[in-house]
């Protein structure tokens, strides 16, 4: 009180007027800038942030509705927020086939396959718009197109890649994490493309709550937002914007309100509506049909589930993590999918497990919540633990952190245990060529241990013990080394920059690329790689590190959900923390062997970083040193 | 520093000298030339009497006893001289072409004979400043984003201790035609050319560049010019020399009397002259923003000119409301229009749009309307300034539309004199934005600032750019400024009123040792006025207003008590408030501090 008197007494005490004294000095404006309530309990009380049936026929007509206006010819697909397809609506005249094309001058991976059906870009969009937001973040797939290039932000020359590059690899339909068609409605469910950078991917809120997403295409292509300068008008955005009205996500959560690193995030760019979606057309009226997508969803439409239920495949732990408000995930029967329990591998055991999820979760509840609104709000993450040969030992989450973190966690902690172990070089050297589909082509796997080899001039490397972090395997994933810088050569791991797409990013999706296209044509199997150690696919942003006790390497721990430094530190101190409990030598890799120390092509490679402000309770920073 | 500025604005120059090159070549601009009688009405006139009539006096009785009268077959033993400049040169006084204090050809002290076939009087006025800086800092260094200097570097602050080296050379060749002793001369051309040489050192990569690759070292230089105008005078208004002039190119210019709003050697075109005796003085001005060299901080005429331009209107009263007061009214109109395209300085950064906020590039325009005092009543000197600035940004980095600019700015500084003693205090206040998504940003930010007020280079915070870690390419405060605005830089960074405003209360004394050794002192408690923006760019709750208390003192040499050796040495610290401790590693690092050592040799 004193001070602002203060401020206002000084000037007038020299005659001096100044407008703005009055208004401006507080700390704390009315809409929740600064210090502000608890974010909202979740999962949301019975009854409240699922949609009904009535709710996905709205969304579908208030979309087709401004379709319409636009003489377009959409496909729309709502999702709940685990990824149950809740309705497949082609509009009469929708083309059927659309094509994915970055826009770049890529030829590879994905980029050119113009044979797939428009259901599933519906399906990949709507599930990105349902599993990156949560109830205190809302973003879309032009979000996703803004962290996932080689530029954060896309455009801007020698910055490093996106936060969440690598993403768009994730929720694959031969993952073991995802479920399918045939589990009801327990989640999360798969995707057939992964996750969507397309514009048209836009969150559904109910009573204050995520309950789902939209996604259409009505213009043909899968592509991506290259440069974000600009304000663009997508035909797929603004059909889904308007299928969402109603059910829009509350402005204070949504991505333009959320900055990583200073820069705001976009939710959506022009807006604006042809149609009138409060007068849109019923339902039964529309000119188009409800379709079945063999392995994704049955024709016609069906209510969502409440999230954070058992039907919903997610729901509170009623076991140890209680007393920290952990979820788990659950199978039809109510049974934790993921319990701890004792390694394959006979090495790390169902209670030290325990005790590095439980450790990593309290770090989460402390920490500073890089993109949730209100600020204030601690991280929201899963976590994920597996063993040295990539079996998953446990899996834990704070209640609201969104649902693509659960299959990215499991992804980061394979791959740091996978890419640590001493096999690594000699297992990826097994490994059947990537056949690309359009152009056909192969993309050799062992290729690429070749070139890493020759990168960092370590010819026992990926087989010599180095502790790698999913940080660290990024760097040397990047289409450009250092990250983002130019000109520079490409990471050993990466597509050259100049064949290189969100679509077509080196060993990343070589891995996943046959399972993945064979998944679109019907095949069921489980297993993306050809490898169990990264059976759901490999990722390559920051949030894992391996753990090890007294030189073994015993598996790793990998966590998604909020910024990356942030799932760093959650993983990284999480386990430090832990290993003063367990304290029989489990922890972390020992410094002399981590990645750090290894220095490609005269850049050095990172370990982990844990955030800036990491705790919303102290003022201490460079929490994880020495640890 | 306006030439022919009223006396009291020489004030701005009477800041310490540890000063950038920019600041330097502005110091290097031609002293005034004292409005004095005689009074004349034009070069060709005959000089009169006012009186008329010449006064009569009785002469003296002739003392028989004194040196008798000379006879008139003797030769006379001094000859004629075609000007009273070179009268000295009869009495047997030579010059010599390195003292500057003794009649000079080189200093304009009598018309320069290569110019003889051009008519009479013309001068050369040659002036060589070199300015040599060693500083040492040490600030909040994020460790490299891809790559860090050291292994083990696994949290985002690193070792932060930074070092300067920046030799300046600067060279002033000036051609003025006229009387340069009594009345404005008719013509000046002057160029200023600066030659810097620079080199940083950083313990952290990308501390200094972009590319980590290139290490934690950086050489640079440039050749800046400065200067480079004619100065036309246009007529004079009346028998006291009383003028209009017209300058055009080049040329150095201040806003205010302390440089709160706009210093800059920009590309302009100005009006300026004097009424009443000189108690009038106006200035009408456009100015176009000439791009910066990043680590000189020079004038780089290599890249197109910036798409800013301010047009200003000012209008100072002399002893006004008291004698002794000079009161300043302004107007200045600022349109920028760098809305599109990118601007990546020498180093690598985005400078235009800053990277901050939605990264959409954005045009504004603004009108600050100031009111100034300057001078003293009675013992009391008083320095004052207040500002409002009122416009509109077309796309605000937020709120992601347009946006009202609605900000203000207010400063004063009172001090007095005791003997060999000044003590001053000072109270400033920046409006700050309270909430960055609406649709007015009420956060004052002025063109280009180069603030003399609260220690200025010596203090902490107006001489180093703290860096917003983690907040984006933007500096919480920039190099040699006052204002907390968030810009990418102060040199080529757009204006930002989406910002958490100062408020600065502070107390200093300067002391006169000796003649030729002062020193001085000066203490500001420091805070924001609101942490909104700062809070949306870190994505960090309740974040303190309290910055902290700068401290900071500073000796200033002058051995032969000229201005022609100086040596200035200065020590700055920010001792942390909750704001600061909240935002970064201080409790782990140490206080920011900043120690320079400044040679300035002038000829």
């Amino acid at each position: 009180m004193t001070r602002k008197f203060l401020h206002c007494l000084v000037i007038p005490a020299l005659a001096l007027v100044l407008a703005a004294c009055g208004s401006g000095s507080g700390s704390n404006a009315p809409s929740c800038i600064g210090t502000c309530a608890a974010p909202p309990a979740s999962p949301p009380p019975a009854g409240l942030g699922a949609l009904s049936v009535a709710d996905v026929q709205r969304v579908a007509s208030q979309a087709v509705a401004e379709a319409q206006a636009r003489q377009a010819r959409a496909t729309i697909a709502v999702v709940d927020r685990v990824g149950n397809v809740l309705l497949v609506f082609r509009m009469n005249g929708a083309q059927n086939t659309f094509r994915i094309a970055s826009g770049r001058a890529a030829v590879g991976g994905l980029e050119n396959i113009d044979s797939l059906p428009d259901s599933l870009a519906a399906i990949a969009k709507a599930l990105t718009g349902a599993y990156l937001s949560s109830d205190g973040n809302a973003f879309s797939t032009r979000t996703a197109s803004q962290i996932i290039q080689q530029n954060f932000n896309p455009g801007e020359l020698l910055q490093p890649s996106g936060p969440l590059y690598g993403v768009q690899f994730s929720q694959f339909s031969c993952s073991d994490v995802m479920r399918r068609d045939a589990d009801g409605s327990i989640g999360p469910k798969r995707s057939p493309l992964g996750l969507a950078a397309d514009p048209g991917g836009i969150p559904l809120y109910r009573d204050g709550h995520l309950a789902g997403a939209i996604g259409v295409i009505a213009d043909g292509q899968y592509s991506l937002d290259l440069d974000i300068g600009d304000v663009d008008s997508d035909l797929d955005e603004v059909i889904a914007v308007a299928g969402s009205s109603g059910y829009a996500a509350p402005a204070d959560i949504r991505a333009d309100r959320i900055t990583v690193d200073g820069r705001s995030l976009r939710f959506t760019d022009s807006t604006t509506l042809v149609s009138n979606p409060e007068a849109a057309p019923s339902y039964a009226s529309l000119a188009g049909a409800a379709i079945a997508v063999p392995g994704y969803a049955a024709a016609g439409a069906r209510a969502g589930t409440q999230f954070g239920t058992p039907a919903s495949g997610l729901r509170p732990d009623t076991g140890s993590f209680a007393d920290l408000r952990g979820q788990v995930l659950v199978d039809a029967g109510n049974n934790n999918r993921y319990a701890a329990r004792n390694g394959s591998d006979g090495l790390l055991g169902q209670a030290a497990v325990g005790q590095i999820l439980r450790a990593a979760l309290v770090v989460a509840s402390r920490a500073r919540a890089q993109i949730r609104r209100p600020l204030g709000s601690a991280a929201q993450v899963s976590i994920a633990v597996v063993d040295s040969q990539g079996e998953i030992l446990g899996l834990l989450r704070s209640p609201d952190a969104p649902v693509f973190g659960i299959d990215v966690a499991v992804q980061k902690a394979r791959t740091a245990a996978f890419f640590s172990s001493t096999a690594a070089a000699g297992q990826l050297q097994t490994l059947a060529p990537a056949n690309y589909v359009n152009p056909p082509a192969t993309s050799s796997i062992d290729a690429y241990v070749t070139r890493l080899r020759a990168f960092i001039a370590d010819n026992t490397a990926l087989a010599n013990g180095i502790a790698y972090s999913t940080r660290a395997i990024g760097n040397l994933s990047r289409p450009l080394y250092p990250d983002g810088i130019s000109p520079a050569p490409a990471g050993p791991l990466s597509t050259p920059l100049a064949n290189w797409s969100p679509f077509h990013d080196g060993l990343q999706l070589d891995l996943s690329y046959n399972a993945v296209i064979a998944a679109t044509a019907g095949d069921a199997s489980i297993g993306c790689t050809g490898l169990n150690r990264l059976m759901n696919g490999m990722q390559v942003f920051a949030g894992a590190v391996p753990i090890y006790r007294n030189g073994q390497l015993l598996g790793a721990i990998g966590v998604s959900g909020d910024g990356v430094d942030q799932d760093d530190m959650v993983a990284f101190l999480g386990l430090a923390n832990a290993a003063t409990v367990i304290n029989d030598g489990t922890g972390n890799a020992n410094a002399a062997i981590r990645a750090d120390t290894v220095v490609a092509a005269g850049t050095r490679l990172r370990y982990v970083q844990c955030p800036q402000s990491p705790f919303n309770d102290s003022t201490e920073q460079n929490a994880c040193v020495g640890r | 520093m306006t030439a022919r500025r009223p006396p009291s604005t020489a004030r701005a120059g009477r800041r310490t000298l540890l000063c950038t090159a920019l600041c330097l070549a502005v110091s290097g601009a031609p002293m005034v030339r004292a409005q004095t009688e005689p009074p004349g009405e034009a070069q060709t006139i005959e000089l009169k009497r006012p009186q008329g009539q010449p006064l009569k006096y009785p002469l003296p009785p002739i003392d028989p006893a004194q040196v008798p009268a000379p006879l008139p077959e003797v030769r006379r033993e001094s000859l004629p001289v075609p000007d009273r400049w070179r009268i000295m040169e009869g009495l047997g006084l030579t010059e010599k072409w390195w003292d500057p204090y003794h009649p000079n050809v080189y200093k304009a002290d009598k018309p320069f004979p290569p110019f003889s076939n051009w008519g009479h009087d013309w001068f050369l006025n040659v002036g060589l400043i070199s300015d040599s800086l060693l500083e040492a800092r040490r600030l909040p260094t994020p460790v490299g984003a891809q790559t860090t200097e050291r292994p083990g570097e696994i949290d985002v602050f690193g070792q932060g201790r930074q070092s300067t080296i920046n030799q300046n050379l600067i060279a002033s060749v000036a051609i003025i035609q006229g009387d340069t002793t009594f009345r404005p001369p008719d013509y000046e051309f002057r160029l200023v050319v600066a030659v810097n040489g620079n080199r940083s050192q950083a313990e952290e990569v990308r501390a200094l560049r972009i590319d980590p690759r290139q290490g934690t070292v950086r050489r640079d230089g440039h050749v800046g010019v400065q200067e480079a105008f004619v100065d036309k005078h246009l007529r004079n208004v009346s028998t006291r020399y009383d003028f209009d002039s017209l300058r055009i190119g080049i040329q150095p210019f201040i806003s205010d009397f302390r440089g709160f709003v706009f210093q800059d050697n920009a590309l302009g075109v100005r009006l300026f002259g004097t009424r009443d005796n000189n108690r009038w003085q106006y200035n009408l001005g456009w100015f176009r923003r000439i791009e910066k060299d990043t680590n000189s901080g020079l004038n780089d005429l290599g890249l197109p000119l910036r798409r800013d331009d301010s047009l200003v209107a000012n209008l100072f009263r002399q002893d006004f409301p008291r004698p002794g007061h000079t009161t300043q009214f302004s107007v200045i109109y600022n349109v920028n229009r760098e809305g599109s395209g990118r601007y990546y300085n020498r180093n690598g950064f985005l400078e235009r749009p800053a990277v901050f906020g939605d990264g959409r590039g954005h045009d504004y325009r603004v009108l600050y309307l100031g009111l100034n005092g300057d001078g003293h009543f009675g013992p009391w000197n008083l320095s004052t300034s207040l500002y409002a600035a009122l416009g509109r940004d077309n796309h605000s980095p937020f709120a992601q539309r347009p946006n009202r600019i609605q900000a203000a700015f207010a400063a004063a500084e009172l001090s007095r004199d005791f003997d060999w003693l000044r003590l001053r205090s000072t109270v400033l206040v920046a409006s700050g934005d309270k909430d960055p998504f609406d649709a007015t940003a009420t956060g004052f930010d002025a063109i280009q600032e180069n603030p003399q007020i609260a220690g200025a280079d010596t203090s902490f915070w107006i001489r180093q750019a703290v860096p917003l870690v983690g907040g984006g390419g933007v500096a919480l405060s920039g190099r040699n400024g006052l204002l907390p605005s968030l810009r990418s830089s102060k040199d080529s960074g757009q204006s930002n009123f989406v910002n958490p405003g100062l408020v600065l209360l502070g107390v200093g004394a300067d002391v006169d040792l000796t003649p030729q050794l002062r020193l001085l002192g000066n203490i500001s408690k420091l805070d924001f006025v609101n942490t909104s923006v700062l809070s949306v760019l870190r994505a960090q709750a309740g974040i303190s207003r309290d910055i902290g208390v700068d401290v900071s003192a500073g000796l200033q040499y002058r051995p032969f008590q000229t201005q022609n050796i100086v040596l200035n040495a200065s020590l700055a610290m920010l001792l942390p408030g909750k704001g600061l401790r909240q935002l970064y590693d201080e409790d782990q690092r140490g206080p920011q501090y900043s120690l320079l050592l400044n040679l300035l040799l002038t000829y």
